[in-house]
């Protein structure tokens, strides 16, 4: 039966719609980024001047301009830094006991991670959406650099779009979700969180070109889940010359990551909420002998 | 199935055998903390079952393997016949749960928070909203039910607890300390809540507590429980009878003779001390004994000053099982200058 998995995204949403600062916090940087850094920054203007449009074109794989390649980048961008709160609910219904009472109940295990996953996941796509959206907007306001996609782009290209937002952001609040199973406290989930925060984002293709790079960054850049995504974004905007891959190898790619990251929160999940175990493994039984 | 009915025919509830539980130490290297300590005891139908002792007895844990939140290390319990460890699903069906601390979410409201909860039971709003409704209004909740939890005073977040425990309509509750933390107004609202519940719903009540009066009063049965062990089971009244029943303190006139032979020689008396003008004697029945004791002490001219009839009390019962005074919450367990008395653990303190 569905309505015990419904029940607990209810509760979530009940929760998220009524604290607006998380909504709010959560929406402010990637926009920032996009008015404050996406306006500063513009490799095309390091070019001398003079230099073929064509030039800029090959070294942004195919974007018309610095604006629109970096957009993309920050679609993953909102997105990953959205899901790296998602292990926060996880860790203060274990606090509050509310996880301990959920488990008292008939509801399954499985839906209890799974309800989390959801809920979670969708929060993560709509920062994507609404840097999509601010993107399109700022190309109508004159003097301000936008968004600017190819004027082939169809409905199936959409499609392929969306496919690797979904992907990533099922990778990343799986992983995230994983570490709030496991994390006792917030502050230590928070100290995770920060660790692989800038590496994560650093070594992906979202802000910079991955070809000015050096070699041996390039292959990390390369196999990044986050790189993965936001190639098969720009190519459905931007087009797909210049990649050595067709989309369909990096969606696979960033597919391989996120059945990595669900298990890794699976097995994680069903440890934390292991009631029947070894009380060892359990957090929640070593709450209780407390 | 055998050990359904007990040999006076008692339906059985809960049926738990040779529970242990042993915490594994720090880092697997230290030896196990034992919890629970091979307890057995049988609920019956429609009684309030009182577990009763001092904070790390063992109470919780206990609770925790019968609502199946943890597995016992040995041993079985049956809810309604049903095994807590191979189904625990159907167990949880069964039985509503009140945890210690207030579980309910603070920025829902108190209706919310029951339709929720009613929802991990697979119900839906339309099904049970006129229960909702209903326990809440019996919580007197009613008023409040829209309002979020994070503005309810502590009574009104235990009566929500109780409510939120009572959505699915159980037949057996689980109580794990449900007045921990509540002025005493506070906590005898709650015994009438609970009793309201019982006779109107039938209820079987099981319960932890660590308050002596809390136990005797609203309990049909304790079982006294210490370092892991229960070590007496029975109606208050049995449990405190156990100690020698009441005492009659009967104060003399002033130069009157000696009653102690009288007194001695009265059915139901068990002992007579002497203090100077009172004598101190222990009885099974101690109101009985006074107009007795009075026309006796009359017919054979000894005058009486006063008489005074004192209940025993758990406290007594515990001392006496234990050799040691119960313990008060926030009271250490352990003797001053214990070296184990850093250690937490229901077994720190022990030879």
């Amino acid at each position: 039966m569905m309505l015990p998995a419904a029940s607990l995204i209810k509760r979530e949403y009940l929760r998220w719609i009524r604290a607006p600062t998380w909504v709010i916090s959560g929406l402010m940087s990637p926009i920032l980024y996009l008015l404050l850094f996406g306006q500063a920054f513009d490799l095309g203007k390091l070019l001398p001047a003079g230099t073929p449009a064509s030039v800029l074109t090959h070294v942004l794989s195919g974007a018309p301009n610095y604006f629109s390649y970096f957009a993309v980048g920050m679609v993953a961008f909102a997105s990953v830094t959205a899901a790296m709160f998602s292990g926060t609910g996880i860790i203060f219904d274990k606090q509050l006991g509310i996880l301990q009472r959920t488990l008292s109940t008939p509801i399954s295990r499985r839906s209890v991670f799974l309800s989390a996953l959801t809920f979670r996941g969708m929060l993560t796509l709509i920062p994507a959406f609404l840097v999509v959206g601010f993107a399109l907007l700022l190309a109508k306001v004159p003097g301000v650099a936008g968004l600017s996609v190819a004027s082939g782009v169809t409905v199936l290209d959409a499609g392929q779009f969306l496919v690797a937002a979904l992907i990533l952001s099922v990778a990343f609040t799986a992983l995230f979700l994983s570490f709030g199973f496991a994390a006792q406290r917030i502050e230590s989930y928070f100290g995770v969180v920060t660790i692989l925060q800038l590496p994560i984002l650093l070594t992906s293709n979202a802000m910079y070109p991955v070809n000015i790079m050096p070699t041996w960054l390039q292959y990390l850049v390369g196999y990044n889940p986050i790189s993965l995504a936001v190639n098969v974004m720009r190519m459905s905007l931007f087009g797909t010359a210049g990649y050595p891959y067709a989309a369909w190898v990096y969606l696979l790619g960033l597919l391989a990551w996120a059945i990595l990251f669900v298990s890794l929160a699976l097995l994680l999940a069903s440890r934390a909420l292991r009631t029947d175990g070894s009380p060892s493994d359990s957090a929640l039984s070593r709450a209780i002998a407390e | 199935m055998a050990g359904a009915k007990t040999p006076n025919g008692h339906d059985v509830v809960i049926d738990a055998q040779n529970l242990r539980m042993i915490y594994p130490g720090a880092a697997g290297g230290a030896k196990g903390t034992v919890a629970v300590d091979g307890v057995t005891f049988q609920v019956r139908r429609g009684e309030i079952f009182g577990f009763l002792g001092p904070n790390g007895a063992g109470k919780t844990t206990t609770i925790s393997i019968l609502t199946t939140l943890l597995r016992a290390t040995s041993g079985s319990a049956h809810i309604e016949q049903i095994d807590v460890q191979s189904d625990p699903d159907q167990v949880r069906r069964k039985l509503g749960l009140v945890f210690q601390k207030s579980t309910a979410d603070e920025e829902l409201t108190g209706r919310e928070n029951m339709l929720i909860e009613a929802g991990l039971y697979g119900l839906s709003s339309r099904e049970i909203g006129g229960h909702v409704d209903d326990l809440l209004r019996q919580m007197d909740l009613a008023a409040s039910a829209d309002r979020f939890v994070k503005t309810y005073s502590g009574g009104m977040r235990r009566r929500l607890e109780l409510a939120v425990g009572m959505v699915h309509r159980p037949q057996l509750l689980f109580l794990d300390e449900p007045t921990l933390g509540l002025d005493p107004q506070g906590r005898a609202g709650f015994w009438r809540y609970i009793r309201h519940l019982r006779e109107s719903q039938g209820l079987t009540v099981f319960m932890t507590t660590h308050y002596l009066d809390e136990a005797d009063q609203l309990c049909d049965r304790i079982a006294v429980i210490d370092h892991g062990k229960i070590i007496a089971l029975g109606t208050p009244r049995e449990l405190k009878d156990s100690v020698g029943g009441d005492t009659l303190e009967v104060t003399v006139t002033p130069g009157a003779p000696d009653p102690t032979n009288l007194l001695q020689g009265m059915a139901g008396v068990s002992s007579v001390v002497r203090a100077g003008d009172t004598f101190r004697v222990k009885c099974s029945h101690g109101e009985a004994l006074i107009p007795k004791t009075v026309l006796a002490a009359d017919q054979a001219g000894i005058g009486i000053a006063g008489v005074t009839v004192t209940k025993p009390t758990l406290d007594e019962v515990f001392l006496q099982l234990t050799g040691h005074a119960y313990r008060e919450e926030g009271e250490s367990p352990h003797a001053p200058g214990d070296p184990e008395g850093a250690a937490p653990g229901p077994n720190g303190g022990r030879p």
